[in-house]
Protein backbone atom coordinates (compact mmCIF):
# COMPACT_ATOMS: atom_id res chain seq x y z
CA UNK A 1 0.00 0.00 0.00
CA UNK A 2 1.20 3.61 -0.82
CA UNK A 3 1.75 5.12 2.32
CA UNK A 4 3.03 8.09 0.89
CA UNK A 5 0.17 10.98 2.71
CA UNK A 6 -2.02 11.88 -0.30
CA UNK A 7 -2.62 8.27 -1.25
CA UNK A 8 -2.92 7.09 2.04
CA UNK A 9 -5.97 9.73 2.39
CA UNK A 10 -7.63 9.11 -1.36
CA UNK A 11 -7.85 5.52 0.30
CA UNK A 12 -9.49 6.75 3.75
CA UNK A 13 -12.06 8.87 1.30
CA UNK A 14 -12.57 6.24 -0.91
CA UNK A 15 -13.32 3.97 2.16
CA UNK A 16 -15.97 6.67 3.32
CA UNK A 17 -17.16 6.32 -0.25
CA UNK A 18 -17.35 2.62 0.23
CA UNK A 19 -19.35 2.51 3.52
CA UNK A 20 -21.49 5.37 2.85
CA UNK A 21 -22.97 3.67 -0.13
CA UNK A 22 -22.75 0.50 1.13
CA UNK A 23 -24.04 0.78 4.61
CA UNK A 24 -27.15 3.30 3.05
CA UNK A 25 -27.46 0.01 0.49
CA UNK A 26 -27.83 -2.50 3.11
CA UNK A 27 -30.13 -0.86 5.45
CA UNK A 28 -32.44 -0.16 2.48
CA UNK A 29 -32.72 -3.07 0.65
CA UNK A 30 -32.94 -5.26 4.24
CA UNK A 31 -36.33 -2.86 5.14
CA UNK A 32 -37.93 -3.56 2.04
CA UNK A 33 -36.98 -7.62 1.68
CA UNK A 34 -39.45 -8.83 4.28
CA UNK A 35 -42.24 -7.01 2.06
CA UNK A 36 -42.39 -7.58 -1.53
CA UNK A 37 -45.54 -6.97 -2.18
CA UNK A 38 -45.00 -3.05 -0.58
CA UNK A 39 -41.68 -3.00 -2.75
CA UNK A 40 -43.74 -4.07 -6.04
CA UNK A 41 -46.41 -0.74 -5.67
CA UNK A 42 -43.39 1.54 -4.35
CA UNK A 43 -42.05 0.60 -7.85
CA UNK A 44 -45.29 0.72 -9.87
CA UNK A 45 -46.37 3.95 -8.41
CA UNK A 46 -43.43 5.95 -10.28
CA UNK A 47 -45.93 4.93 -13.48
CA UNK A 48 -42.58 4.34 -14.99
CA UNK A 49 -42.49 0.76 -16.19
CA UNK A 50 -45.30 -1.83 -17.46
CA UNK A 51 -47.17 -2.89 -14.39
CA UNK A 52 -46.00 -6.64 -14.39
CA UNK A 53 -42.16 -6.02 -15.18
CA UNK A 54 -42.62 -3.09 -12.29
CA UNK A 55 -43.55 -5.82 -9.95
CA UNK A 56 -40.61 -7.95 -10.70
CA UNK A 57 -38.30 -4.98 -10.31
CA UNK A 58 -40.07 -4.32 -6.97
CA UNK A 59 -39.45 -8.25 -5.67
CA UNK A 60 -35.63 -8.21 -6.85
CA UNK A 61 -34.09 -4.47 -6.18
CA UNK A 62 -34.16 -5.44 -2.43
CA UNK A 63 -31.82 -8.28 -2.64
CA UNK A 64 -29.73 -6.70 -5.33
CA UNK A 65 -29.33 -3.44 -2.99
CA UNK A 66 -28.39 -5.88 0.10
CA UNK A 67 -25.91 -8.47 -1.89
CA UNK A 68 -24.30 -4.78 -3.40
CA UNK A 69 -24.15 -3.53 0.05
CA UNK A 70 -22.46 -5.94 1.42
CA UNK A 71 -20.02 -6.26 -1.53
CA UNK A 72 -19.13 -2.70 -0.89
CA UNK A 73 -18.94 -2.73 3.00
CA UNK A 74 -16.71 -5.66 2.67
CA UNK A 75 -14.53 -4.18 -0.37
CA UNK A 76 -15.08 -6.92 -2.49
CA UNK A 77 -14.99 -6.06 -6.29
CA UNK A 78 -15.72 -2.71 -4.90
CA UNK A 79 -14.99 -1.07 -9.05
CA UNK A 80 -17.93 -3.47 -10.04
CA UNK A 81 -20.27 -3.59 -7.42
CA UNK A 82 -20.09 0.28 -6.81
CA UNK A 83 -20.41 0.57 -10.58
CA UNK A 84 -24.04 -1.45 -9.68
CA UNK A 85 -24.74 0.83 -6.95
CA UNK A 86 -24.41 3.56 -8.71
CA UNK A 87 -26.33 2.95 -11.40
CA UNK A 88 -28.94 1.92 -9.16
CA UNK A 89 -28.24 5.37 -7.67
CA UNK A 90 -29.03 6.73 -10.87
CA UNK A 91 -32.12 5.32 -11.71
CA UNK A 92 -33.71 5.94 -8.82
CA UNK A 93 -32.77 9.45 -9.48
CA UNK A 94 -33.95 9.56 -12.58
CA UNK A 95 -37.21 7.77 -11.23
CA UNK A 96 -37.65 10.56 -8.86
CA UNK A 97 -36.89 13.69 -10.56
CA UNK A 98 -39.12 12.07 -13.56
CA UNK A 99 -42.15 11.81 -11.10
CA UNK A 100 -41.69 15.31 -9.80
CA UNK A 101 -41.77 16.69 -13.06
CA UNK A 102 -44.94 14.77 -13.48
CA UNK A 103 -46.38 16.37 -10.23
CA UNK A 104 -46.64 12.57 -9.43
CA UNK A 105 -47.29 12.71 -5.43
CA UNK A 106 -45.24 9.57 -4.21
CA UNK A 107 -43.08 8.29 -1.22
CA UNK A 108 -39.88 7.19 -3.18
CA UNK A 109 -39.82 3.83 -1.06
CA UNK A 110 -36.34 4.46 -1.11
CA UNK A 111 -36.43 2.80 2.44
CA UNK A 112 -39.93 0.77 2.55
CA UNK A 113 -43.17 2.22 2.31
CA UNK A 114 -44.17 3.97 -0.98
CA UNK A 115 -46.81 5.04 -2.97
CA UNK A 116 -49.29 7.45 -3.16
CA UNK A 117 -49.15 10.48 -0.75
CA UNK A 118 -50.51 13.69 -0.06
CA UNK A 119 -49.14 16.61 -2.07
CA UNK A 120 -47.67 18.13 0.99
CA UNK A 121 -46.30 15.00 2.40
CA UNK A 122 -43.77 14.58 -0.71
CA UNK A 123 -40.15 15.46 -0.25
CA UNK A 124 -38.24 15.11 -3.99
CA UNK A 125 -35.79 17.40 -3.20
CA UNK A 126 -34.26 15.56 0.30
CA UNK A 127 -34.58 12.62 -1.42
CA UNK A 128 -32.45 13.85 -5.12
CA UNK A 129 -29.66 15.05 -3.22
CA UNK A 130 -29.49 12.25 -0.60
CA UNK A 131 -29.34 10.22 -4.24
CA UNK A 132 -27.18 12.41 -6.05
CA UNK A 133 -24.63 12.49 -3.11
CA UNK A 134 -24.62 8.23 -2.66
CA UNK A 135 -23.61 8.91 -7.08
CA UNK A 136 -21.18 11.07 -6.64
CA UNK A 137 -19.89 7.79 -3.57
CA UNK A 138 -20.33 5.20 -6.54
CA UNK A 139 -18.20 7.28 -8.97
CA UNK A 140 -15.19 8.18 -6.82
CA UNK A 141 -15.01 4.37 -6.57
CA UNK A 142 -15.63 3.33 -10.03
CA UNK A 143 -12.43 6.22 -10.89
CA UNK A 144 -10.28 4.89 -7.98
CA UNK A 145 -11.95 1.87 -6.67
CA UNK A 146 -8.64 1.13 -4.54
CA UNK A 147 -9.56 1.68 -0.90
CA UNK A 148 -8.27 0.88 2.65
CA UNK A 149 -9.05 -2.22 4.67
CA UNK A 150 -11.03 -3.29 1.72
CA UNK A 151 -11.19 -7.13 1.09
CA UNK A 152 -9.67 -6.83 -2.16
CA UNK A 153 -6.33 -5.54 -1.14
CA UNK A 154 -6.10 -8.73 0.92
CA UNK A 155 -7.26 -10.79 -1.46
CA UNK A 156 -5.52 -9.54 -4.91
CA UNK A 157 -2.72 -7.59 -3.60
CA UNK B 1 24.04 -13.15 -23.87
CA UNK B 2 20.50 -14.86 -23.24
CA UNK B 3 17.45 -13.26 -23.43
CA UNK B 4 15.87 -11.84 -20.65
CA UNK B 5 12.49 -13.90 -20.24
CA UNK B 6 11.61 -12.39 -17.21
CA UNK B 7 9.02 -10.38 -18.34
CA UNK B 8 7.58 -12.99 -20.49
CA UNK B 9 7.55 -15.51 -17.30
CA UNK B 10 5.91 -13.00 -14.91
CA UNK B 11 3.49 -13.19 -17.26
CA UNK B 12 2.40 -16.76 -17.46
CA UNK B 13 3.31 -17.36 -13.82
CA UNK B 14 -0.09 -17.51 -11.42
CA UNK B 15 -0.06 -14.63 -9.27
CA UNK B 16 -0.09 -15.70 -5.58
CA UNK B 17 -4.41 -15.85 -4.20
CA UNK B 18 -7.17 -16.05 -5.72
CA UNK B 19 -8.29 -15.61 -8.79
CA UNK B 20 -10.58 -12.28 -9.41
CA UNK B 21 -12.48 -13.31 -12.31
CA UNK B 22 -13.37 -17.08 -10.85
CA UNK B 23 -14.48 -14.75 -7.57
CA UNK B 24 -16.63 -12.26 -9.80
CA UNK B 25 -17.97 -15.08 -11.76
CA UNK B 26 -18.76 -16.64 -8.54
CA UNK B 27 -20.60 -13.56 -7.02
CA UNK B 28 -22.29 -12.87 -10.39
CA UNK B 29 -24.13 -16.48 -10.02
CA UNK B 30 -25.29 -15.64 -6.69
CA UNK B 31 -26.64 -12.49 -7.52
CA UNK B 32 -28.71 -13.74 -10.50
CA UNK B 33 -30.14 -16.34 -8.45
CA UNK B 34 -30.81 -14.43 -5.92
CA UNK B 35 -32.99 -12.32 -8.05
CA UNK B 36 -34.53 -15.27 -9.08
CA UNK B 37 -36.25 -16.67 -6.21
CA UNK B 38 -37.07 -13.37 -5.07
CA UNK B 39 -38.84 -12.93 -7.92
CA UNK B 40 -40.32 -16.63 -7.74
CA UNK B 41 -41.01 -15.78 -4.02
CA UNK B 42 -43.03 -12.74 -4.37
CA UNK B 43 -44.68 -12.87 -7.14
CA UNK B 44 -48.16 -13.48 -6.09
CA UNK B 45 -49.91 -17.47 -6.59
CA UNK B 46 -52.12 -16.77 -9.47
CA UNK B 47 -53.33 -20.23 -9.70
CA UNK B 48 -56.49 -19.49 -7.92
CA UNK B 49 -56.32 -22.60 -5.78
CA UNK B 50 -59.11 -20.95 -3.49
CA UNK B 51 -61.32 -21.24 -6.17
CA UNK B 52 -62.94 -18.71 -8.61
CA UNK B 53 -66.11 -17.89 -7.25
CA UNK B 54 -67.35 -14.60 -7.23
CA UNK B 55 -69.89 -13.31 -4.50
CA UNK B 56 -73.18 -11.97 -5.91
CA UNK B 57 -73.30 -8.18 -7.66
CA UNK B 58 -69.49 -8.36 -9.08
CA UNK B 59 -69.56 -6.57 -12.20
CA UNK B 60 -67.00 -5.48 -14.64
CA UNK B 61 -64.99 -8.89 -14.86
CA UNK B 62 -62.33 -10.43 -12.86
CA UNK B 63 -61.99 -8.62 -10.06
CA UNK B 64 -64.79 -5.66 -10.89
CA UNK B 65 -66.65 -4.57 -7.78
CA UNK B 66 -69.64 -5.55 -5.91
CA UNK B 67 -73.04 -3.64 -7.99
CA UNK B 68 -74.56 -3.02 -4.78
CA UNK B 69 -78.30 -1.75 -5.33
CA UNK B 70 -78.51 -3.29 -9.00
CA UNK B 71 -82.52 -4.33 -7.69
CA UNK B 72 -82.95 -0.43 -6.69
CA UNK B 73 -80.72 1.42 -9.34
CA UNK B 74 -82.40 3.11 -12.14
CA UNK B 75 -81.22 3.18 -15.86
CA UNK B 76 -80.26 6.38 -16.36
CA UNK B 77 -77.95 6.87 -12.91
CA UNK B 78 -74.54 7.62 -12.79
CA UNK B 79 -72.33 5.11 -11.94
CA UNK B 80 -70.33 5.48 -8.71
CA UNK B 81 -67.61 3.22 -7.93
CA UNK B 82 -65.78 3.51 -4.54
CA UNK B 83 -62.26 2.01 -3.73
CA UNK B 84 -61.75 1.70 -0.35
CA UNK B 85 -59.76 -0.81 2.49
CA UNK B 86 -61.32 -1.71 5.32
CA UNK B 87 -58.20 -0.76 7.37
CA UNK B 88 -57.66 3.04 5.47
CA UNK B 89 -58.16 5.69 8.23
CA UNK B 90 -59.22 8.18 5.19
CA UNK B 91 -62.06 5.64 4.15
CA UNK B 92 -63.67 5.58 7.60
CA UNK B 93 -63.43 9.26 7.56
CA UNK B 94 -65.41 9.96 4.54
CA UNK B 95 -67.65 6.76 5.35
CA UNK B 96 -68.46 8.92 8.53
CA UNK B 97 -69.25 12.11 6.31
CA UNK B 98 -71.05 11.01 3.36
CA UNK B 99 -71.69 7.05 4.38
CA UNK B 100 -75.34 8.00 5.13
CA UNK B 101 -76.15 10.03 1.78
CA UNK B 102 -74.61 7.33 -0.13
CA UNK B 103 -76.62 4.93 1.34
CA UNK B 104 -79.83 6.91 1.03
CA UNK B 105 -78.93 7.84 -2.70
CA UNK B 106 -78.39 3.65 -3.36
CA UNK B 107 -81.40 2.84 -1.92
CA UNK B 108 -83.27 5.51 -4.00
CA UNK B 109 -81.77 4.32 -7.33
CA UNK B 110 -80.08 7.23 -7.71
CA UNK B 111 -76.28 6.14 -8.42
CA UNK B 112 -75.23 2.75 -9.78
CA UNK B 113 -72.78 2.10 -6.58
CA UNK B 114 -70.15 -0.09 -7.06
CA UNK B 115 -68.28 -1.09 -4.15
CA UNK B 116 -64.59 -1.98 -4.36
CA UNK B 117 -62.86 -3.63 -1.28
CA UNK B 118 -58.97 -3.23 -1.92
CA UNK B 119 -56.57 -5.14 0.40
CA UNK B 120 -53.24 -3.34 0.14
CA UNK B 121 -53.00 -2.52 3.63
CA UNK B 122 -52.35 -5.56 4.45
CA UNK B 123 -48.88 -5.64 2.72
CA UNK B 124 -48.17 -2.09 4.69
CA UNK B 125 -49.60 -3.17 8.42
CA UNK B 126 -48.15 -6.44 8.21
CA UNK B 127 -51.68 -8.57 8.47
CA UNK B 128 -54.47 -9.57 7.10
CA UNK B 129 -57.71 -7.98 8.64
CA UNK B 130 -58.49 -5.86 5.21
CA UNK B 131 -58.18 -9.21 3.07
CA UNK B 132 -60.19 -10.62 5.84
CA UNK B 133 -62.66 -8.41 6.42
CA UNK B 134 -63.18 -7.75 2.82
CA UNK B 135 -63.70 -11.42 2.51
CA UNK B 136 -66.52 -11.42 4.93
CA UNK B 137 -67.83 -8.35 3.37
CA UNK B 138 -68.32 -10.01 0.17
CA UNK B 139 -70.34 -13.26 1.92
CA UNK B 140 -72.50 -10.35 3.05
CA UNK B 141 -73.11 -9.49 -0.20
CA UNK B 142 -74.49 -13.19 -1.46
CA UNK B 143 -76.98 -12.12 2.08
CA UNK B 144 -77.85 -9.10 0.69
CA UNK B 145 -76.46 -7.12 3.35
CA UNK B 146 -72.79 -5.96 1.65
CA UNK B 147 -73.78 -2.12 2.46
CA UNK B 148 -75.01 -2.84 5.78
CA UNK B 149 -71.59 -4.87 6.75
CA UNK B 150 -69.54 -2.01 5.12
CA UNK B 151 -70.79 0.27 7.17
CA UNK B 152 -70.40 -2.15 10.09
CA UNK B 153 -66.96 -2.34 9.55
CA UNK B 154 -66.00 1.03 9.41
CA UNK B 155 -67.86 2.23 12.00
CA UNK B 156 -65.55 -0.27 14.40
CA UNK B 157 -62.44 0.73 12.80
CA UNK B 158 -59.14 1.11 15.30
CA UNK B 159 -58.62 4.81 16.02
CA UNK B 160 -56.20 6.52 13.50
CA UNK B 161 -53.40 6.02 15.73
CA UNK B 162 -54.40 2.20 16.54
CA UNK B 163 -54.33 1.54 12.73
CA UNK B 164 -52.77 -1.92 12.36
CA UNK B 165 -54.86 -3.10 15.08
CA UNK B 166 -57.50 -4.78 12.51
CA UNK B 167 -60.10 -6.86 13.22
CA UNK B 168 -60.20 -10.65 15.01
CA UNK B 169 -63.36 -13.26 13.53
CA UNK B 170 -65.68 -12.69 17.05
CA UNK B 171 -65.55 -8.63 15.44
CA UNK B 172 -66.18 -10.03 11.78
CA UNK B 173 -69.11 -12.11 12.80
CA UNK B 174 -70.26 -9.40 15.49
CA UNK B 175 -70.46 -6.99 12.22
CA UNK B 176 -72.27 -9.72 10.36
CA UNK B 177 -75.02 -9.20 12.96
CA UNK B 178 -75.31 -5.60 12.81
CA UNK B 179 -75.59 -6.00 9.28
CA UNK B 180 -79.03 -8.13 10.26
CA UNK B 181 -77.76 -10.77 8.95
CA UNK B 182 -79.65 -13.84 11.53
CA UNK B 183 -80.62 -17.43 10.87
CA UNK B 184 -79.65 -19.56 8.09
CA UNK B 185 -77.87 -16.89 6.17
CA UNK B 186 -76.31 -16.34 9.30
CA UNK B 187 -74.68 -19.70 9.31
CA UNK B 188 -73.91 -19.69 5.50
CA UNK B 189 -72.19 -16.21 5.82
CA UNK B 190 -70.24 -17.85 9.02
CA UNK B 191 -68.99 -20.55 6.79
CA UNK B 192 -68.18 -18.22 4.19
CA UNK B 193 -66.06 -16.10 6.35
CA UNK B 194 -64.22 -18.96 7.86
CA UNK B 195 -63.13 -20.52 4.91
CA UNK B 196 -62.13 -17.54 3.06
CA UNK B 197 -64.31 -18.37 0.07
CA UNK B 198 -63.91 -14.74 -1.51
CA UNK B 199 -60.21 -14.61 -0.97
CA UNK B 200 -58.78 -15.72 -4.62
CA UNK B 201 -61.96 -12.40 -5.24
CA UNK B 202 -60.61 -10.08 -3.14
CA UNK B 203 -56.96 -10.70 -4.39
CA UNK B 204 -58.59 -9.90 -8.39
CA UNK B 205 -59.95 -6.96 -6.91
CA UNK B 206 -56.62 -5.66 -5.35
CA UNK B 207 -55.23 -6.48 -8.49
CA UNK B 208 -57.72 -5.20 -11.06
CA UNK B 209 -57.92 -1.95 -8.98
CA UNK B 210 -53.86 -1.40 -9.05
CA UNK B 211 -53.79 -2.53 -13.02
CA UNK B 212 -56.27 0.65 -13.19
CA UNK B 213 -54.16 2.88 -11.44
CA UNK B 214 -55.74 3.35 -8.40
CA UNK B 215 -52.96 4.39 -5.75
CA UNK B 216 -54.86 5.69 -3.27
CA UNK B 217 -57.82 5.12 -1.03
CA UNK B 218 -60.78 6.42 -0.60
CA UNK B 219 -61.03 6.85 -4.54
CA UNK B 220 -64.21 7.73 -5.65
CA UNK B 221 -65.69 7.78 -9.55
CA UNK B 222 -68.76 9.12 -10.78
CA UNK B 223 -68.97 8.02 -14.70
CA UNK B 224 -65.41 6.95 -14.24
CA UNK B 225 -64.10 10.58 -13.36
CA UNK B 226 -62.21 11.12 -10.01
CA UNK B 227 -64.13 13.05 -7.48
CA UNK B 228 -62.77 11.98 -4.56
CA UNK B 229 -62.45 15.86 -3.70
CA UNK B 230 -65.05 17.33 -4.62
CA UNK B 231 -67.90 14.98 -2.42
CA UNK B 232 -66.57 15.58 0.91
CA UNK B 233 -69.73 16.88 2.62
CA UNK B 234 -73.87 14.91 1.69
CA UNK B 235 -74.23 17.65 0.17
CA UNK B 236 -71.26 17.86 -2.45
CA UNK B 237 -71.86 14.44 -2.97
CA UNK B 238 -75.86 14.75 -4.16
CA UNK B 239 -74.89 17.75 -6.33
CA UNK B 240 -72.48 15.86 -8.31
CA UNK B 241 -74.71 12.78 -8.70
CA UNK B 242 -77.61 14.85 -9.58
CA UNK B 243 -75.24 16.62 -12.39
CA UNK B 244 -73.91 13.74 -13.36
CA UNK B 245 -77.42 11.82 -13.68
CA UNK B 246 -78.56 12.45 -17.60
Amino acid sequence: MDLSGGGRRADLVGLLARLVLGVVLLVSGGLKVTSPAVSARAVRAFQILPYDFAGYVGYALPVVEILIGLLLIMGLLTRASAAVGGLLMLAFLVGIISAWMRGLSIDCGCFGGGGTIGAAETQYGIDVLRDAGLVACAAWLVVRPRTAFSLDHRLFG
Amino acid sequence: MRPDASKKLAAVTPKKGPNPVIIGAVVAVVVILAVVVAILVGRPDSSGTAGNSTPVGVTGGKGGGIFVNSDTAKSNAPTLDVYEDFQCPGCAQLEAKVGAELTSLAKAGAVKLVVHTLSFLDDNLKNDSSSRSANAAACAADAGKFLEYHGAVFAAQPPKEQEGVGYTDAQLTEFAKTAGITGAPLTTWQKCSDSGQYDQYVTDVQDASSRAKINNTPTVKLNGQDVTQTVQTPEALAAAVKAATK
